[in-house]
């Protein structure tokens, strides 16, 4: 505040106020008005074409009751769980991999971002054609290779979950490989050069210094693709669409069924806070690694 | 940069915001002030209307039928085709905002309770009333009614009426090898089921996996495919999810029979993914060959002779589906009604009821029938040249003159009954939970919605 005080009092920067107006209505009517809305309405038994009544922290009370919700949370940790961590260990090797400035590199590096560049639901509707549990072609080979995929990937409560998972790893560690790949850039060579003289094998090199000098570029990463999988809903909406059962519910489709489809306004609003919050939780644990680091980084 | 220029460019964003929204808010309020001067020969001209249609095999003709509405009468009416699910959503936050986004819909028979109790359309009884002359009322079969009448309000006007009923592969059904291996086994003639005993062995029969044949189909995806499909099941059984006097019913011993049979379509009869299976899946199951029966909304039978999508064109007979021994013989009605946004102008609505009368009129209808269109009228279905087009049309008859409309919920509950359903059968059909189970399981979370 200090600083930020008397540069905004000197005159040719008082006009900057105007520039940073569009970004803080912004701010105000599309993320602080729906944020304390949610809240407020949460306290409410509100259906939409209804007159919402105060219910207190009702809302919350049939929270804990609702087994399909408390299911989608079990569901939402296991998905986001496996989904970023194989990212990150797919998308760690690819970039070591591709860490190199030959030719066919450079190709790789080009085409392999293309699952990511389509749009979730999407790729989810191409996946749901290749999973067809009868005429689909990626059950087909599947079943040429003489695999035992029951009545189909998607439709079996054994493998649906992981089927889901493995659309979503298709889709994302391209976007993990680019990030990583960017940090594997801007290591220096000096640190590779003394290793080399000191004898350092290539594994020492890796956790020794690829890995720690990585570290915060990972952690960027991985913020981003844990809050990405925390709210995931359009590759298994379009799917599975949250079956077989509950086995592919995770939260926002329990969410989306409570509110757009039951149009219990109020509820829903309730059941999207906790997600919510589980949201910043993860943004702080992920900031404060990342300070930590940029904090080592200007000590040493 | 000096600070006049910056100042300036930061006014002109706010500005250009500004004008974006004001423009959007100019364009909706345009027709309504051109209605009021339209010359008396086209008497909505100026009028624009919105229709939200249902993206099933009616959708596209309806273009056609706004376009010829629109060289009659002037009123211009922009056709949005929207899927089942998307259509709900859209429809139900526009009524609640009262924003008007769209001034007709289609309605589904499902919803009638739920836009009566929160008057979301326009009740209709007195124009319907007024104009019953001009509507010829009688010749409009009574049970299509029900696609939109909610305790004596008529909350949209029937359009499009679907009959339930067995599909079933007539080649196969009247090849004498067949028919001799099937007599041999069971010892009666085979024909198209009439009772669910039969209907068993026939599916039992017609399974041969490798052949890539299987005898039923049905939708087994969790939500409205699931749910919907049992439920015409459990009607065949005689069982009722609420009864007529308001109690749920859905854990008599008739549901939970019906239940157990629609289990033994995943285990014994149907191809292997069809406990995934949506509308669409379980149709192309059917027009692929790979399965002998089905029982599906007549909608779909036009298309089941165009070659372009269809491997059975030619070889499909259609029937009454079947039910239980000796119970009455009621069959499962559905389909579509069209309301008006209750929110919409009163110029919009009155240009509305007009286009409602068109394309539910005698001439629309015929055209529309020959263009992949679903029947209300008696006439429709009786329409010599259309009969000689499409000789199932009998059928259809006979399904509406003993139509059920109401053996799916039609009431504000409807929507979470047809989750809570969509989930539970699911869940007995991928053995999650025993039939008993999920019709228990069922029966108390439906018990609490009321």
């Amino acid at each position: 505040m200090g600083t930020i005080a008397p540069f905004i009092k000197t005159k040719k920067n008082r006009s900057l106020i105007w520039f940073l107006l569009p970004i803080t209505v912004y701010l105000l009517v599309f993320f602080l008005y729906p944020v304390i809305y949610d809240i407020y309405i949460s306290f409410f038994s509100f259906k939409l074409g209804e007159k919402a009544v105060f219910v207190g922290l009702g809302n919350y009370q049939a929270m804990l009751a609702d087994f399909q919700y408390l299911g989608s949370l079990k569901t939402t940790l296991v998905f986001v769980i496996s989904t970023v961590s194989a990212e990150l260990l797919l998308g760690m090797i690819i970039a070591l991999l591709l860490n190199n400035e030959h030719r066919l590199a450079e190709g790789i590096r080009t085409i392999i971002l293309i699952p990511t560049v389509f749009t979730p639901l999407v790729a989810g509707l191409v996946w749901k054609a290749l999973y067809h549990p009868d005429l689909g072609m990626f059950t087909y080979y599947l079943r040429q290779f003489g695999l035992d995929i029951g009545r189909g990937l998607t439709v079996e409560r054994y493998s649906a979950l992981f089927s889901v998972v493995l659309v979503d790893v298709w889709e994302w560690t391209p976007l993990m490989v680019i990030i990583l790949l960017a940090g594997l850039k801007s290591i220096p060579s000096e640190p590779y050069e003394a290793a080399m003289l000191d004898g350092a094998s290539p594994v020492q090199v890796f956790f020794m210094i690829t890995l720690p000098l990585l570290r915060p570029t990972a952690v960027v990463a991985l913020l981003i693709r844990t809050l990405d999988a925390l709210k995931i809903f359009d590759i298994i909406w379009a799917i599975t669409g949250g079956g077989p059962g509950t086995v592919t519910t995770v939260a926002n489709l329990r969410i989306y069924e409570v509110g757009m489809q039951h149009l219990r306004i109020g509820y829903a609003a309730a059941l999207s806070n906790v997600l919510l919050v589980a949201g910043v939780v993860v943004g702080i644990i992920f900031i404060q690694l990342l300070y930590q680091d940029l904090f080592k980084e200007k000590k040493v | 940069m000096n600070r006049k220029l910056m100042t300036g460019m930061a006014a002109l964003m706010l500005l250009s915001a500004t004008l974006l929204f004001a423009a959007g808010k100019q364009e909706s309020a345009a027709p309504a002030a051109s209605a009021d001067k339209a010359p008396a020969v086209l008497p909505y001209k100026g009028v624009e209307l919105r229709f939200a249609v249902m993206a099933d095999q009616f959708g596209d003709y309806t273009k056609v039928l706004a376009k010829n509405f629109e060289e009659k009468t002037g009123a211009k009416v922009s056709v949005d085709i929207l899927g089942y699910v998307e259509l709900y959503q859209k429809l139900t936050q526009d009524f609640a905002t009262k924003s008007a986004q769209y001034d007709l819909s289609t309605v589904d028979i499902v919803w009638s309770g739920e836009f009566a109790k929160n008057a979301w359309t326009v009740d209709l009884t007195s124009w319907t009333n007024r104009d019953k002359a001009e509507i010829d009322y009688d010749d409009i079969l009574p049970v299509t009614w029900t696609l939109g009448n909610w305790e004596g309000k008529q909350m949209s006007f029937p359009m499009a009426g679907y009959a339930n009923s067995l599909i079933y592969r007539k080649d196969l059904f009247e090849d004498a090898k067949e028919k001799a291996n099937f007599k041999a086994k069971y010892g009666y003639e085979l024909a198209p089921p009439v009772t669910m005993d039969q209907l068993r062995d026939i599916a039992t029969f017609f399974t041969r996996p490798d052949q890539n044949l299987y005898g039923l189909v049905a939708n087994g995806a969790r939500g409205s495919a699931v749910a919907q499909d049992w439920m015409e099941y459990m009607r065949g059984f005689g069982g009722q999810v609420v009864d007529k006097k308001g109690n749920v019913s859905v854990d008599s011993p008739e549901s939970l029979a019906s239940l157990k049979f629609f289990v033994d379509i995943f285990d014994k009869w149907a191809p292997k993914g069809a406990i995934g299976y949506w509308w669409d899946d379980r149709e192309t199951a059917y027009r692929t060959g790979q399965a002998v029966m089905q029982s599906s909304w007549s909608i779909a039978r036009a298309g089941y002779e165009n070659k372009e999508i269809s491997l059975v064109a030619g070889k499909t007979g259609i029937a009454v589906t079947p039910r239980v021994a000796g119970s009455k013989a009621l069959y499962g009605f559905g389909g579509w009604g069209v309301g008006i946004n209750a929110s919409s102008s009163a110029a919009k609505q009155e240009a509305a009821w007009a286009f409602i009368k068109y394309i539910t009129g005698k001439e629309a209808q015929k055209a529309w029938m020959l263009h992949d269109g679903a029947p209300i009228r008696k006439s429709t279905l009786k329409d010599p040249e259309l009969n000689k087009a499409m000789p199932w049309l009998a059928d259809i008859l006979t399904v509406f003159e003993n139509g059920d409309g109401d053996y799916r919920p039609r009431d504000p509950n409807a929507t979470q009954i047809q989750s809570i359903l969509g989930l539970r059968v699911n869940q007995a059909i991928t053995h999650e939970l025993t039939a008993e189970q999920a019709i228990k399981e069922a029966a108390k979370e439906i018990g609490a919605l009321y």
